[in-house]
């Protein structure tokens, strides 16, 4: 009697995975359709880009593969792509380390410095840039004229971020850290720091994975904040080299648009393949709850 | 502990020495023209070697007083700019130096002067007017096709009719973006008006009368002729400039409303049709019809506040550029623009331009008015994209321009 | 060990928080004080002279009309983004944690738009919406797509709305996954013991503990939404006929292209509060009644 109830729920579980399936590989088709659009494009020269953007074979000009090597040569995207690469890693791996310890203290204390600061960094998630983009610059430029150095560019990124993975980390502590395990350790005579380093950072795996992703994604995508800091050639990141592609008045060279599209997405496409995994290993190891 | 710190200064260190150590750079210059960034930056490294400064070309998408602005809170001015000439009466006065005597000042007749000093000088000349495709004009009625022959709105509309008859369907585009009909389109009606200046005063206080005057209706009597034929008809707000270019080059189309710097589009889609420009048709004898609208554009003012060796570099440009044969060849030949440098006698190279040099040499351009306050193209485009969307009628249109420019303040200068 | 003196208190906070405090300091509340100055200056954002004028841009940005119907639509757009955004990335999260076949494939599937910029972003989304799709609709001769849907009022602000969902959906639904993975299976299998089905698992023991995960995302999609600029000003450029310009363009359009530096400024600032209360309500509101895990 109990089997067979248990054999019908596994059928109606199976049932209901099947339709999930259809469903998820439906909008998984709607959600990268706009990528398949890229890619088919960016092998076409403009002209059959903008008139036949379905074909899959330009009809005018053909197959073409012009595009990418154009591309690379007009934002020299070796170049650019060490200093991105550079940039990003530097302020995730500063943003990971400063966000998870300030969540620490701010979480575990009611003390005043600690609500005040998590207060301001929850009310500088809604603070549009745009109010401090000239301030930042007569500040860092004009008085200081520390501009041009990727040095400044990091510790910016990781000043505007540490908020979000604060709020983050802060979430995460407070729901997944048993207070108990920390008493444990400051009994078994581990400092705070210590007890953080060895007892709660290594729990807090999966959030360090999802908020490296995504400020990794951030910094790597971000246009506006390096476009003010690093004004010279030699420094430029990614999107700053790939503005030489859009027309200031609505025209562009789409062909080049969607060739450095895909360029600038293959190497974050990777890793974020890669942190999927450590993600799931992360989450499933067990070690969230003791 | 320990090896956090570790980590962290290797970091910094690593990011510290990344960074190189920048040469003092002799010239820096700001480019606003997007399409010749490549040519232009080709151009300084050879500039560099021969002439043994240090020269680099940089570009903005961000509007131009958005990326000066933070260039200057920074105190890191370009030494040579080159901007919109509206864009010049607000640098110039805090930041220009005099330019009278540089030998280019006086080839040209398009400097601008302010105060009694030159304060810029021009890059090119520019104009707007219809852009026509020859060869599919000519596919179709047969015959060669003289621009002057459609000089009057009537006539114009004859040969739309026999292009439809002879099969295609709609032989007009129409770019909806707001600087092509506010900037564009629409501010060909003040620049018609015998006296710009006076007008412009007069539609401030309130009493410029736009419905019942002669210039706007004509204007708008050939707009409501391109919408009749516009091939995008039904979205005719959300035409595809990228599309609509390409319907030119390939003479889906034959007829499109812009200026020669729609060439850097039409050049891409490497089509082997012969182009034109020519004056936006009109029912008038007055002979606005029989010119483009135009003039220099583009405008180079060197900083003040950088050094003198700076300034000199700049300034030693500026002639290179105008007088010299390398620079000459430079403008006309890489770039395709016309000089506006009477000095430099080439022949450009592409059709707009030509058509666009033709009109300058024969003095048949009427001046841009360059002082449009500076919401004109977001606030007045968005009116003129309602009269193209057919939300509002002509009377409606005036209603919202009048209203626009009781509370505007032109440009000073 | 004393744990209660000033100068612990001190050195805890400094030792643990000062860097991010620095940082913090450094790039937002300085510059934004800085920022809050020059409201009461007409500064034209590059002459060297920025002079005082008192409460003037506060007034003259109380009385703009378009910053206030931008502002409206601005609501609007962020009250339809976040609850369609969150709803779509719930269930796609509820989806790849059931154990499907190839829910991983599933999972970075739908977080690759977040692999590419807001500017670009709205250049590949201009060119779907304007030309896919009008060409799909060409061939198939399907009516509602023959027509670029950017070129309407309304179509625009829906066009907005699907390219938000499409955006931030595989973002929050990995903040929703992490919470559904960070519910413990022992709860599970306890309340399925219990007698509960799967689906009453789901619903009466992990949603309640996943409040947090909630709060967090519906923050984050509320502060996203409320700021749009990047896919604003380069999918709909605020048309067609400025029908479509959210408060964030509008400040920066005042600003920058309208030359009114302080009265932007003063724009920014009200955004900033209104978006600061919204945002603090809700997460106050949301974590009021927190289930301790």
């Amino acid at each position: 009697m109990y089997e067979l109830e248990n054999a019908k729920a596994a059928r109606h579980r199976k049932i209901v995975n099947a339709f999930m399936w259809v469903v998820l590989l439906v909008l998984f088709i709607a959600f990268i359709f706009p990528f398949i659009m890229s890619v088919i494009n960016a092998f076409k020269a403009n002209t059959d880009i903008n008139r036949f953007p379905l074909s899959l074979v330009g009809p005018r000009k053909g197959f073409i593969f012009d595009n990418f090597p154009t591309a690379m040569e007009k934002m020299n995207f070796w170049g650019v792509f060490g200093n991105s690469l550079i940039i990003t890693v530097s302020a995730t791996v500063l943003t990971l380390l400063f966000a998870g310890m300030c969540a620490f203290v701010v979480t575990r204390n009611n003390w005043v410095a600690c609500r005040l600061i998590f207060a301001l960094m929850i009310a500088s998630m809604v603070i549009p840039f745009q109010v401090l983009m000239i301030p930042i610059v007569s500040i860092y430029g004009g008085t200081l004229n520390v501009l041009n150095h990727r040095l400044t560019l990091i510790l910016m990124h990781t000043g505007f971020s540490v908020s979000m993975a604060t709020f983050m980390y802060s979430g995460a502590i407070k729901t997944n850290i048993p207070l108990e395990l920390e008493e444990a350790a400051l009994i078994d005579g581990c400092t705070r720091w210590q007890t953080y380093w060895k007892v709660v950072y290594p729990l807090l795996g999966p959030t360090t994975a999802t908020v490296a992703i995504i400020d990794a994604m951030a910094f790597w995508n971000d246009y506006l904040l390096p476009s003010l800091i690093l004004t010279n050639k030699p420094l430029y990141t990614i999107p700053i080299a790939t503005q030489i592609f859009y027309g200031s008045m609505g025209g562009s060279d789409m062909g080049c648009v969607l060739a450095a599209l895909i360029l600038a997405m293959l190497p974050i496409l990777i890793l974020y393949l890669v942190m999927q995994k450590y993600i799931v290993e992360g989450v499933t190891s067990g070690a969230v709850k003791g | 502990m320990r090896k956090l710190g570790f980590a962290i200064a290797t970091l910094a260190v690593a990011a510290m020495t990344a960074s190189p150590v920048l040469a003092a750079t002799d010239l820096t210059v700001f480019n606003s023209k997007s399409e010749i960034q490549t040519q232009f930056e080709e151009e300084a490294a050879v500039y560099s070697e021969e002439k043994g400064v240090n020269m680099e070309v940089a570009m903005s998408n961000d509007p131009v007083i958005t990326h000066m602005g933070t260039r200057y809170s920074s105190n890191n001015p370009y030494v040579l700019s080159m901007v919109d000439a509206k864009d010049i009466y607000s640098l110039t006065p805090e930041h220009g130096i005099d330019l009278a005597d540089l030998e280019a000042a006086a080839d040209t007749d398009y400097a601008i002067e302010i105060d009694g000093k030159v304060a810029a000088l021009p890059f090119c000349i520019e104009a707007r007017g219809v852009m026509y495709n020859k060869t599919a004009i000519e596919e179709i009625t047969g015959e060669d096709f003289d621009p002057a022959s459609v000089a009057t709105l009537d006539d114009f509309k004859a040969l739309l009719d026999k292009l439809v008859e002879g099969g295609m369907e709609t032989p007009v585009a129409i770019m909806k973006e707001d600087w092509s009909l506010a900037a564009h389109y629409l501010a060909q009606w003040v620049e018609e008006q015998e006296d710009p200046e006076a007008y412009v005063q007069a539609l401030c206080a309130g009493e410029g009368d736009i419905i019942n005057n002669e210039k706007f209706n004509s204007l708008m009597d050939t707009f409501d002729v391109l919408m009749e034929y516009n091939y995008a008809k039904d979205s005719a707000v959300n035409a595809d400039r990228n599309k609509s270019e390409d319907m030119l080059a390939w003479g889906d189309v034959a007829f499109m409303f812009g200026g020669n710097w729609d060439w850097s589009l039409i050049v891409q889609s490497e089509s082997d049709c012969e182009m034109g420009m020519m004056p936006v048709p009109q029912n008038t004898e007055d002979g606005s019809n029989t010119k483009l609208v135009g003039g220099g554009s583009k405008y180079f003012f060197i900083d003040s506040s950088v050094s003198e060796e700076q300034q000199q570099a700049a300034k030693d440009f500026i002639n290179w550029f105008a007088m010299d044969a390398e620079g000459q060849d430079f403008v006309s030949n890489t770039c395709a623009l016309v000089s506006p440098y009477k000095s430099n006698t080439l022949d450009v190279s592409d059709p707009l331009s030509v058509s666009v040099k033709a009109y300058a040499d024969a003095g048949n351009l009427i001046p841009n008015y360059n002082f449009f306050p500076d919401d004109h193209i977001t606030k007045a485009g968005a009116s003129m994209q309602k009269y193209l969307g057919g939300e509002i009628d002509r009377q409606g249109l005036a209603d919202e321009l009048t209203e626009y420019w009781k509370g505007a303040t032109p440009i000073e200068h | 060990m004393k744990r209660n003196t000033m100068s612990y208190k001190i050195r805890q906070y400094l030792m643990f928080a000062g860097p991010a405090t620095l940082l913090f300091c450094g790039v937002v509340v300085i510059p934004l004080i800085y920022g809050f100055y020059l409201t009461f200056t007409s500064w034209d954002g590059i002459s060297k002279s920025k002079p005082f004028v008192g409460l003037t841009n506060y007034i003259t940005a109380f009385g703009d009309k378009a910053f206030w119907v931008a502002m409206g639509r601005t609501l609007i757009y962020s009250a339809i983004a976040v609850i369609l955004v969150n709803v779509v990335a719930f269930l796609l999260a509820y989806m790849v944690t059931r154990g499907i076949k190839g829910q991983n494939f599933f999972r970075a599937g739908f977080f690759i738009p977040n692999l590419i910029g807001g500017i670009v972003l709205g250049y590949v989304w201009k060119f779907v919406f304007n030309s896919a799709f009008v060409a799909i609709g060409e061939n198939l001769n399907i009516g509602f797509l023959k027509n670029s849907w950017l070129g309407t009022p309304s179509g625009a602000m829906a066009c907005m709305i699907i390219v938000a969902v499409w955006q931030y959906a595989g973002y929050m639904m990995l903040i929703y996954v992490a919470g559904f993975m960070s519910v413990s299976k022992s709860l599970i299998e306890a309340a399925q013991i219990d007698g509960c089905t799967q689906s009453q698992a789901t619903w009466k023991v992990i949603v309640p503990l996943m409040r947090s995960s909630f709060v967090q995302c519906i923050f984050l999609t509320i502060t996203r939404c409320f700021m749009v600029y990047d896919v604003n000003l380069t999918l709909t450029e605020g048309g067609p006929f400025n029908s479509s310009v959210m408060a964030a363009m509008h400040v920066y359009r005042t600003a920058f292209t309208e030359r009114a530096f302080g009265t932007g400024q003063a724009e920014a600032l009200i955004l900033f509060i209104v978006c600061a209360i919204v945002g603090v309500t809700q997460v106050y509101i949301g974590r009021k009644g927190e289930v301790a895990a």
